[in-house]
């Protein structure tokens, strides 16, 4: 089920949100959990079992690791469990991936799988991990009450698109919660701001980027538009899922952290990872790269375990080499980063440039699909192939787009929010800040819905992540 | 607890809850006047139905059909893409000097090529000794007219003529495009007006060297005419007037509807007070109709493969021709169109506008 989805928001979230409010504080979990079923559910019939198994055995093994600590027994314990969630993960999101590669290099023609992925499988197995190896570290008890680590594991707020919240950061919070009216308010605020974010500009850009594959008249100007268009589509897509998750975590008395600060005005590659899906970084920080050695090591095995760290960011992303590719771009640029670091501190400006333009030229690939396309792409952003400057059609989308490509930039800096804090500052500004904020949440709403009577929904762009 | 805090709760509460009241407990509306539609209706449930995740998709239609107030927040969006952000076009649909227009941006090469294959398919499946005129015109988009002045994206007709040409040497090829202009369609739907065409029936006829008169009586329906822009634009688009063109000729005219086994009439005053008032012209979508005309001046038929452009043009030609065959291949094969129609010798008219050329996958 999409948030951004009449079913979801109209049917769906009123009557779990009543339930839930209804329901005593020790039922509160399992209202939780069970609506979470429900919700995995309704996208995905038949693998709500899988998710029923691994929160099971989740269950089963942090119980095992947490009574094994210390001894022997604890290290197999903790390899056995993650080998199973990660053989999961394994064989239903990379199995056909592995065996087209292995018939490549072979010859061979195993037959492909065709599995369909889970929706979410990387978020909740990745939530999973974090649990078993905070456990095995001794940093929080396991849960044992199984439904609160279902419900933990299931949460429907952020189980399809993360952030990928961890175990001991929400530990306290499955058992002791406050809900109050500031903290519904300012979810449903955070909520509809995240709705909006991603039906209003995510969609229609994302709507764009469609015309441009569709085009047969491209110009190095459509091109150019393309690759602004996706970055924002994504980023607006990405940060409204995080938004919509951080904001019905409110509503139901969680605090998750943020996944998302303004990623596009980073000077550096590493400063853009350290404000885009901060989640999933902090992931890899904590459970590869620092347990690989991180940065304390010799430059070759520095250098070894970024490139780990940013193949395996790449494939969990998708199974295909322009994922591959775009992991591995990071980790080179991160690494060039590094060996260059005072020539990028001396740039004022052309950091920022350099920053967009590798973002740019990192989603073009992202979204690619195959390395060919991916090449063609950037080839076209400057003119390869002899294709002409501009193009009638791109003239025209440039012109029907204008705005939303400025709302869109601007949206992308903490423009606005800089300017609502600065109203904020003086007592009546205040008092117009919080008197428009209903007038802007129902607005919002209003349009949202506006746009989801309009047209058919368009499927998230995270949800086989 | 704040008062700030209670008015955003209890605002997108009481928003939500009343669209939940609605969508669980009101009477789900059947037809959309405004999309000329059947709305989704509530899914049976089925354990097959669940498990195959079909139940859920249809619910997700089913509640996305059944918003409250439907048609006015698809106006608001309407007004959102046009003020808000600033967009030329809502769906591809624009509204310039008053009409209302459906933009397409570019010809579909493989479309194009699709339907000239497909008129080379009826050639050598009927007409390799046929002894009358076989010819074939494109009808522009009012689109076609409006975006030079409007700033909209276009295709250019001749491509499609050019397409129909390379398939089909044989068949002659009848211009129209300069006898047209924007001022020629109805405001607020795809169809030119049938009173405004008299001289591309006439160049047409002449193609065929039959000489229409041309003498009719303008008469005006009685019905509020709302096109089928005016729906999808979402915009409060005003109503207008369709007239139709008749004489003695055309009122004495026997029009038998094949598809459907009656007889029917030329101007059906049932089909003007539907849905669409456009079908009114020859009972509008049917796969195969015939007008024969007994007070025709030659025994000559006409066989016309056509579009909905086609209904309100026929009656024109029925002058020069004692029977007309209209014939629709988007509705009917046309493998078994030589059950009713002879085509040793009648006089043959392939005519499409460019909407239905440029989405040509429609034909059987």
């Amino acid at each position: 089920m999409l948030f951004s989805s009449v079913t979801f928001l109209y049917c769906f979230l009123p009557v779990v949100l009543i339930m839930y409010y209804i329901a005593p504080g020790i039922m509160k979990n399992a209202v939780l959990l069970i609506s979470s079923l429900f919700f995995y559910a309704w996208g995905e019939p038949l693998y709500v079992i899988l998710m029923v198994a691994s929160i099971l055995i989740g269950y089963v093994s942090g119980i095992l690791i947490e009574k094994t600590r210390g001894t022997k027994a604890a290290k197999p314990v903790l390899a056995v469990s993650l080998a199973i969630n990660i053989g999961l993960l394994g064989y239903f999101k990379y199995s056909d991936f592995f065996i087209e590669n292995f018939n490549a290099a072979t010859g061979l023609s195993v037959p492909m799988l065709n599995i369909a992925l889970p929706i979410g499988i990387s978020f909740y197995t990745f939530q999973l991990i974090s649990y078993l190896i905070d456990v095995y570290r001794g940093d929080v008890p396991s849960q044992k009450n199984p439904v609160s680590l279902g419900a933990y594991i299931s949460m429907f707020p952020q189980l399809i698109a993360g952030p990928i919240v961890r175990y001991s950061h929400i530990n306290d919070q499955l058992s002791n919660r406050k809900i109050s009216f500031e903290g519904i308010a300012d979810g449903v605020t955070r909520f509809a701001i995240g709705l909006g974010k991603k039906i209003l500009l995510a969609n229609q850009l994302g709507e764009l980027c469609d015309i441009f594959r569709q085009s047969s008249d491209k110009a190095v100007l459509f091109y150019w538009m393309y690759g602004v268009a996706y970055a924002l589509h994504v980023y607006f897509d990405f940060s409204g899922y995080s938004d919509m998750a951080i904001g019905l975590g409110k509503m139901l008395g969680f605090d998750f952290c943020e996944n998302f600060n303004y990623p596009f005005i980073s000077k550096s590659v590493a400063e853009f990872w350290r404000r885009w899906h901060i989640s999933l970084g902090s992931w890899f920080r904590d459970y590869v790269y620092i347990p690989l050695g991180g940065n304390r090591v010799s430059k070759p095995r520095w250098i070894f375990n970024i490139l780990v760290v940013w193949m395996l960011t790449g494939l969990w992303h998708g199974a295909a080499w322009t994922f591959v590719v775009w992991g591995l771009l990071f980790a080179a640029l991160l690494v060039a980063e590094k060996i260059a670091a005072p020539l990028l501190k001396k740039m004022k400006i052309l950091n920022h440039v350099y920053v967009i333009f590798v973002i740019l030229i990192s989603f073009i690939i992202f979204n690619a699909s195959d390395l060919s396309q991916a090449a063609s792409d950037i080839a076209g952003l400057f003119g390869a192939g002899g294709i002409p400057a501009v193009s009638p059609e791109s003239l025209y989308y440039l012109r029907s787009y204008a705005v939303l490509f400025v709302l869109g930039i601007i949206g992308s800096t903490p423009a606005v929010k800089s300017l609502i804090l600065k109203v904020k500052e003086n007592k009546i500004g205040e008092k117009i800040v919080y008197a428009a904020r209903p007038f802007a949440v129902i607005a919002l709403l209003l349009l949202v819905t506006a746009y989801l009577a309009d047209g058919s929904f368009n499927p998230f762009l995270y949800f086989r992540f | 607890m704040k008062f700030k805090n209670f008015i955003v709760v209890a605002a997108s509460s009481v928003m939500v809850l009343a669209v939940s009241a609605w969508l669980f407990f009101g009477t789900p509306a059947e037809f959309s006047f405004s999309e000329r539609r059947e709305l989704v209706q509530m899914p049976e449930f089925s354990l097959s139905s669940f498990k195959s995740g079909k139940f859920m998709t249809d619910f997700d239609k089913f509640s996305t059909d059944q918003l409250p107030l439907r048609d006015t927040l698809r106006t608001l969006k309407a007004y959102a893409a046009k003020y808000l952000f600033a967009q030329t076009d809502n769906n591809d649909i624009y509204v310039y000097n008053g009409y209302a227009a459906k933009m397409e941006a570019a010809e579909n090469e493989e479309s194009a090529e699709n339907a000239a294959q497909k008129i080379k398919q009826i050639r050598d499946l009927y007409l390799k000794d046929n002894t009358g005129r076989v010819m074939f015109s494109v009808i522009p988009d009012k689109n076609c007219y409006l975006a030079e002045k409007s700033g909209h994206l276009t295709v250019n007709p001749e491509f499609f003529a050019d397409k129909i040409a390379q398939a089909n040497p044989e068949i002659g090829y009848i211009d129209i495009s300069d006898l047209l202009d924007e001022t020629d369609f109805y405001f607020t739907d795809t169809h030119w007006r049938q009173e405004k065409i008299t001289d591309v029936a006439g160049r047409i006829a002449e193609s065929f060297g039959i000489t229409l008169s041309a003498e009719y009586e303008q008469k005006t329906l009685d019905i509020p005419f709302y096109g089928v822009y005016s729906g999808q634009s979402a915009l409060p688009l005003d109503a207008e007037e369709i007239h139709y063109l008749t004489n003695d000729v055309l009122e004495n005219c026997r029009v038998f509807d094949y598809q459907n086994n009656k007889e029917t009439a030329v101007y059906d005053m049932e089909k003007a007070g539907g849905k669409d008032p456009y079908e009114m012209f020859l009972s509008g979508p049917i796969s195969l109709v015939t007008i024969e005309n007994p007070n025709a001046s030659t025994d000559r038929e006409l066989v016309i493969f056509r579009d909905s452009f086609g209904s309100s043009l026929a009656p024109l030609l029925a002058e020069g021709y004692a029977k007309i065959t209209l014939a629709d291949t988007r509705y009917i094969q046309p493998q078994i169109l030589g059950k009713w129609i002879d085509f040793s010798r009648c006089d043959v008219l392939f005519i499409y506008s460019t909407l239905i050329l440029n989405s040509s996958e429609m034909f059987k």
